[in-house]
C-alpha cells in the first residue's frame, strides 16, 4: 500500500511578515510547487508550527500566485509561536480545505459582503477575487465592523476601496479609539447598523463571516430586508483539527463543517441543530 | 462466498496453530471478576470463549489510543509508518465486526487514512458467535449477524464450529486445515440455524428503532437531556469504549531539544468541555447536556446523511461503563419515544 498520510504538510517558507495591528500580522508564504494555486475564496489551510501544533487559517488573498497570504491573530500557542518566526523560517501547510464562497453562483448577481472582526481575513479573499473579475458581478457592497476603530485591518487597502465607485464600502466601529490616521470614513455603530444603512435587498447574494455571536443579529437584519435564506451564505468557525472530515471536532448536525463548509447556505443550516447559537464569548 | 466448513472443537488447537502461523494472535482474556480484554494469547487455554464485551473494542488494533503520524528532526519531517506486523484478532462478535465495517468506511473515504488502512491490511479477523445479555441490542441496530468485515466467522453449534469464509486470506487458512475441516452438511446447517434462532430469542431489550431519525430531531429539546446532564460527569468513558467512536486530537510532542519531536494522534472525546470550543472562548457545547445529546444524536442519527449508517451497533459498552449510571441508550430511546416514564432519570 503506497498511500501517503493526509496529515503530511507542505513545507512553506515565510516570505514576509507585515504587522497590521499589535496582534494581527499578515504572513506571506512561498508556494513554490503551486500546491495552493487552486485555493478558492473562503477556503482554509492547516498551518503547522513544528513542536507546537496546527491551526486552521483562512486563505486571505483572492489569487494565489506563487505566494499564499494569511492574516493571523495572536491568540494562543500556535499563533504566538508563529509571531516569533521571521522571514526565511518555514512552517507546514496542508490544504486547501473546505468549500469556499460559491463565486460561480454569484456570477451576474449583486453581492453584499459582511465581515466582523477577524472575519475580514476570509472576506478579503472574496472581495479581491470579485474585483479581479469585476465584469462578472453586479452591484457590490462591503461591510466591515469591529469593536474598536484602532483594530481596523488592511487600512491601506480599505483606503483604496473607499475611493472606488464600483463598490459601496461601509466601515463601522463600536468605539472610536486612538488616532484615526490616515483619516478613514469609520462610522460609529455595528455591522447590523451598516446592513440597515446599505442598499442590500432581496436580490443580493450575501456572504457573512465573523464571530459566532454576530450571525444571529445580521441574519435578523437581512430578514427585515427580505433577503431569502437561500441567498445568505455563512462561513462557520468550528474547532477544526484535521480539516479533512476525520477528527470529528467540527461535526454539526449531519455535516462536517471542514468538508461541506465552512461556507454554508442559511437555508441548509436552518435544518441543523446547534448551528448559530453558542455559549460564552465576549460580546 | 465460499461454502461453509465445519471444524470439530477438538481440532481447535490446530486451527489456533494456523492462526499463530500468520502473526500475533489477540483474543478476549479474562482480566478480572467481570471484565475481559483483547490481549495477546499463545495458546487456546488463555482464550475466554465466554467473553461477551471486552472493556475496549477491537478498534484499538487498527486505531491505537496514541500513534505517531509524523516525525520532525533538524528542519525536516517525514511520515512515520505503522509497524510491519500481522495481527490476528480472534473472537470478534457481530457488533464489533459491524463497528469495524463502519470504521473501514470512514477511514477509507477520501482522503483515506493511511495509518488505519495499513494496519487493517495486515490483519485477519476471526468472528465468533455469542449469546446476548441484558445490555445487548445489536439486533435492533442491524449489527447482529456476521456482516462483511470478517475473514472467518465461527458459529458455536455445540460439538463443532460452523465456519463462514469471506476473504482470500480466510480461504488460505482453511485450505491449510483441509485434513481437519469438512464441508458443512445439511445437519450442520440445521444446527447453525438453530443457534441463531435461539440467539435471536435471547434478546430482552424490547427496543424499536424504526423512527430514530425523526425521533432524535423532534426530541432535541426533551427535558431528559438536562436531567441526564445534571448527573453526567463528563468523564468521557462512553467514547473510548464505543467500538465506532473515533474522534481524535492531533498534538505535537517535542523531544528533549526543540529541534525534534513528533506529531501524534490521540483519541479524543466529544464529552470533554473543550471539544467544540473555538477561538474567543465560544463554546458550541458548553454544558454536559449539550454534549450528551450531541453524542446520542450522533450515534443514532448523525451519520444517516453523511455516510448512510448509524454509528451505534448496540454492544452495550457505554451503558456498562458509565460511572453515573445514566448512559443507557435503550432506556433513553424508550423515554424519548414515550414508551417509558422518565422515572429512571429523576435527579
Ligand atoms: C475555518 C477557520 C478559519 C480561520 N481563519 C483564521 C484566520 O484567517 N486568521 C486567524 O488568526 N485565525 C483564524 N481562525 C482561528 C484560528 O484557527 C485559531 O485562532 C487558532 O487555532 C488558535 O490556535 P492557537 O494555538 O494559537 O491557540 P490555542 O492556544 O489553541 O487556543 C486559543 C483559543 O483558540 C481556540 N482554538 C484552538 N484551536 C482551535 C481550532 N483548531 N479552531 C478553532 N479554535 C481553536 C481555543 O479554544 C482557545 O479559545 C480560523 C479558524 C477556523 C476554524
Ligand atoms: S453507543 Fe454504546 S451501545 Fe452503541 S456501539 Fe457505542 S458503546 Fe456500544
Ligand atoms: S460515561 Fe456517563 S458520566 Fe461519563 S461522560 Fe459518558 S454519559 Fe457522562
Ligand atoms: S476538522 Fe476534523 S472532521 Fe472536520
Amino acid at each position: 500500500m503506497n498511500l501517503k498520510s493526509p496529515f503530511l504538510p507542505q513545507k512553506s517558507v515565510i516570505r514576509s511578515v507585515v504587522p497590521m495591528t499589535h496582534d494581527n500580522y499578515l504572513f506571506e508564504f512561498r508556494d513554490s510547487v503551486g500546491h495552493f494555486a487552486s485555493c478558492k475564496p473562503g477556503q482554509f489551510v492547516e498551518l503547522w508550527v513544528p513542536g507546537v501544533g496546527e491551526a486552521p487559517i483562512s486563505v486571505c488573498s483572492g489569487s494565489i500566485d506563487g505566494n499564499l497570504q494569511l492574516l493571523i491573530r495572536k491568540v494562543g500557542r500556535v499563533t504566538s509561536a508563529l509571531f516569533d518566526m521571521q522571514e526565511g523560517d518555514w512552517v507546514g501547510l496542508r490544504g486547501p480545505y473546505g468549500q469556499g464562497f460559491p463565486v460561480e453562483k454569484y456570477k451576474g448577481k449583486d453581492v453584499c459582503m459582511v465581515a466582523g472582526g477577524l472575519g475580514v481575513a476570509p472576506m478579503r479573499s472574496l472581495w479581491q477575487y470579485i474585483l479581479d473579475h469585476r465584469e462578472d458581478y453586479g452591484n457590490l457592497i462591503l461591510i466591515y465592523g469591529m469593536r474598536h476603530s484602532i483594530d481596523l485591518l488592511f487600512r491601506a487597502e480599505f483606503k483604496q476601496l473607499l475611493r472606488r465607485h464600483d463598490i459601496d464600502v461601509f466601515i463601522a466601529a463600536e468605539e472610536i479609539v486612538g488616532p484615526d490616521l490616515p483619516p478613514m470614513s469609520v462610522q460609529l455603530g455595528r455591522v447590523t447598523d451598516m446592513v440597515r444603512l446599505s442598499a442590500v435587498d432581496a436580490g443580493y447574494e450575501v456572504a457573512i463571516c465573523g464571530p459566532p455571536v454576530m450571525y444571529k443579529y445580521v441574519v435578523q437584519e437581512l430578514e427585515k430586508k427580505s433577503v431569502p435564506d437561500s441567498r445568505i451564505w455563512l462561513s462557520l468557525e468550528r474547532h477544526m483539527k484535521c480539516g479533512i472530515g476525520k477528527c470529528g471536532h467540527c461535526f454539526i448536525g449531519g455535516e462536517f463543517t471542514c468538508k461541506e463548509g465552512p461556507v454554508f447556505q442559511l437555508s441548509e443550516l436552518r435544518m441543523l441543530p446547534e448551528v448559530i447559537e453558542c455559549e460564552g464569548g465576549a460580546h | 462466498m465460499l461454502k461453509p466448513v465445519v471444524l470439530p472443537k477438538n481440532a481447535f488447537k490446530l486451527f489456533f496453530q494456523s492462526l499463530k502461523g500468520l502473526g500475533t494472535v489477540y483474543a478476549p482474556v479474562k482480566v478480572s471478576e467481570k471484565s475481559y480484554s483483547f490481549k495477546e494469547v499463545h495458546s487456546p487455554e488463555e482464550i475466554a470463549f465466554e467473553a461477551l464485551r471486552t472493556i475496549l473494542p477491537p478498534k484499538k488494533f487498527f486505531y491505537p489510543q496514541e500513534e505517531t503520524l509524523i516525525r520532525y528532526k533538524n528542519g525536516d519531517f517525514e511520515e512515520v509508518q505503522p509497524e510491519k506486523k500481522f495481527q490476528v484478532i480472534f473472537g470478534v462478535h457481530p457488533c464489533d465486526l459491524a463497528s469495524l465495517g463502519i470504521l473501514d468506511t470512514i477511514f477509507s473515504s477520501e482522503p483515506a487514512d493511511s495509518h488505519y488502512l495499513k494496519r487493517r491490511e495486515q490483519s485477519l479477523l476471526v468472528g465468533l458467535s455469542c449469546m446476548p445479555d441484558k445490555h445487548c441490542f445489536c439486533n435492533a441496530m442491524n449489527a447482529d449477524t456476521a456482516g462483511s468485515a470478517y475473514d472467518l466467522f465461527l458459529t458455536d453449534t455445540g460439538e463443532e464450529y460452523f465456519i463462514e469464509i469471506r476473504s482470500a486470506k480466510g480461504v488460505e487458512l482453511i485450505k491449510s486445515l483441509a485434513e481437519k475441516v469438512s464441508d458443512a452438511n445439511p445437519e450442520n446447517h440445521e444446527a447453525y440455524k438453530e443457534f441463531w434462532k435461539k440467539r435471536e430469542a435471547a434478546f430482552s431489550h424490547g427496543l424499536e428503532t424504526e423512527n430514530l431519525r425523526s425521533l432524535l430531531d423532534l426530541e432535541w429539546e426533551n427535558q431528559i437531556w438536562d436531567e441526564m446532564g445534571k448527573r453526567c460527569l463528563s468523564c468521557g468513558n462512553c467514547t473510548p469504549v464505543c467500538p465506532t467512536c473515533y474522534c481524535f486530537d492531533l498534538v505535537d510532542i517535542a523531544g528533549l531539544n526543540a529541534k525534534e519531536g513528533e506529531r501524534v494522534r490521540q483519541w479524543d472525546s466529544c464529552q470533554f468541555v473543550g471539544f467544540a470550543q473555538v477561538n474567543g472562548d465560544f463554546n458550541f457545547r458548553a454544558t454536559p447536556a449539550d454534549r450528551l445529546k450531541f453524542w446520542y444524536r450522533h450515534k443514532l442519527h448523525g451519520f444517516d446523511d453523511a455516510y448512510g449508517f448509524k454509528t451505534c451497533v448496540g454492544c452495550g459498552r457505554c451503558t456498562e461503563s458509565c460511572p453515573a449510571g445514566i448512559d443507557d441508550i435503550v432506556q433513553v430511546v424508550k423515554i424519548l419515544q414515550g414508551k417509558k416514564e422518565n422515572k429512571h432519570y429523576e435527579p
